[in-house]
């Protein structure tokens, strides 16, 4: 089915124009490294002070409040041009195992943030009120931090698999 | 010796046939180049950011730097080492190409373009720390976002052109 869409996708004239402009994949692939640069260091910013590697400057509820909604509008430009990247290239993207990894990633990530950030909006300091909390949010920090790791090369690795 | 050659006996170091020559050698120091690249450009794109007003706005520039900067420089020393070993592999060609030499010059330019920032315009930070920057800290955020796009942007083209 995914094979059929792929084929499907590929014919259609607007994935024929994009592939047809040599500048289209590149300059796509920029603005596109470009918004997992800025979502990548925000989540890592945010986790080294969950981890409490860094402990200077705003508190890790204003820090989160800060940086997660930057995150979502970056998501945005990421799934736009993602999305152009797909059309262009549909048997490059689609069929590819590290892509596919790539987007279970991406949903697990999404997840972990949405969780960290729904539970500190309601009580800045649940992270820290308990040492089983310290733990847990640790474990998602470290979670969340090789999420984007793995994405990223993930995202490589699509251009080799 | 001339550039050329240098490129050619750079090329046939043992190190160098070897990534060349594995399956996998290449594909993985590039990833870890691009995941070092996106810690540098999203860590400079903050500071930046500051610096213009933009970003950050509650924070002060030294406690931002004090944050921000050990982490640019740790990724920047990854993202170089594995960059020097990838151009290692491919020299001639690398040498040859014209994103790359474009990616190298801007590279310059933004280092230079953070040394007349830390060492001359950022002297008298204190004045400035917690509120709007001068006219020169704002310019050097410009450059150094320009640079960094450039950057990222021939390195992707790089693949194209090799």
């Amino acid at each position: 089915m995914i094979q059929a869409f792929s084929d499907w996708l590929a014919a259609t004239r607007l994935s024929q124009t994009f592939a047809d402009l040599g500048w289209f994949v590149p300059t796509v692939q920029t603005i596109h490294i470009l918004a997992i640069a800025a979502v990548v260091t925000m989540l890592s910013m945010l986790n080294f002070r969950l981890l409490r590697i860094t402990r200077d400057g705003p508190s890790l509820q204003n820090l989160a409040g800060g940086y997660v909604p930057w995150v979502w509008r970056f998501l945005v430009i990421l799934l736009i041009s993602g999305a152009l990247l797909t059309i262009t290239e549909p048997g490059r993207e689609l069929m590819n195992n590290a892509f596919r990894l790539k987007m279970l990633l991406v949903v697990a990530l999404v997840v972990l943030t949405v969780v960290l950030h729904s539970t500190l909006r309601k009580d800045p300091e649940y992270w820290t009120s308990t040492p089983q909390r310290r733990v847990l949010g640790g474990a998602i920090a470290v979670a969340s931090l090789a999420l984007c790791l793995t994405i990223v090369a993930a995202g490589r690795l699509i251009a080799y698999v | 010796m001339s550039a050329p050659e240098l490129m050619h006996s750079l090329q046939e170091l043992s190190f160098a046939t070897a990534i060349s020559e594995s399956t996998w050698l290449f594909p993985m120091l590039e990833t870890i180049h691009v995941m070092a690249l996106t810690l540098v450009v999203g860590s400079v794109a903050m500071m930046d950011l500051r610096l213009l007003g933009i970003g950050s706005r509650d924070r002060s520039i030294s406690e931002l730097t004090r944050s921000v900067l050990p982490w640019t420089w740790a990724a920047f020393a990854v993202a170089a080492i594995c960059g020097l070993l990838l151009f290692s592999s491919k020299a001639v060609a690398y040498y040859d190409n014209i994103p790359f030499r474009i990616k190298v010059v801007c590279l310059l330019f933004a280092g230079m373009n953070m040394l007349v920032f830390h060492f001359v315009t950022a002297r008298d930070v204190g004045a400035w720390d917690n509120g709007r920057t001068p006219a020169a800290a704002r310019v050097a955020g410009v450059v150094s976002l320009s640079l960094w796009v450039v950057i990222v942007a021939t390195g992707r083209w790089i693949g194209f052109t090799t």
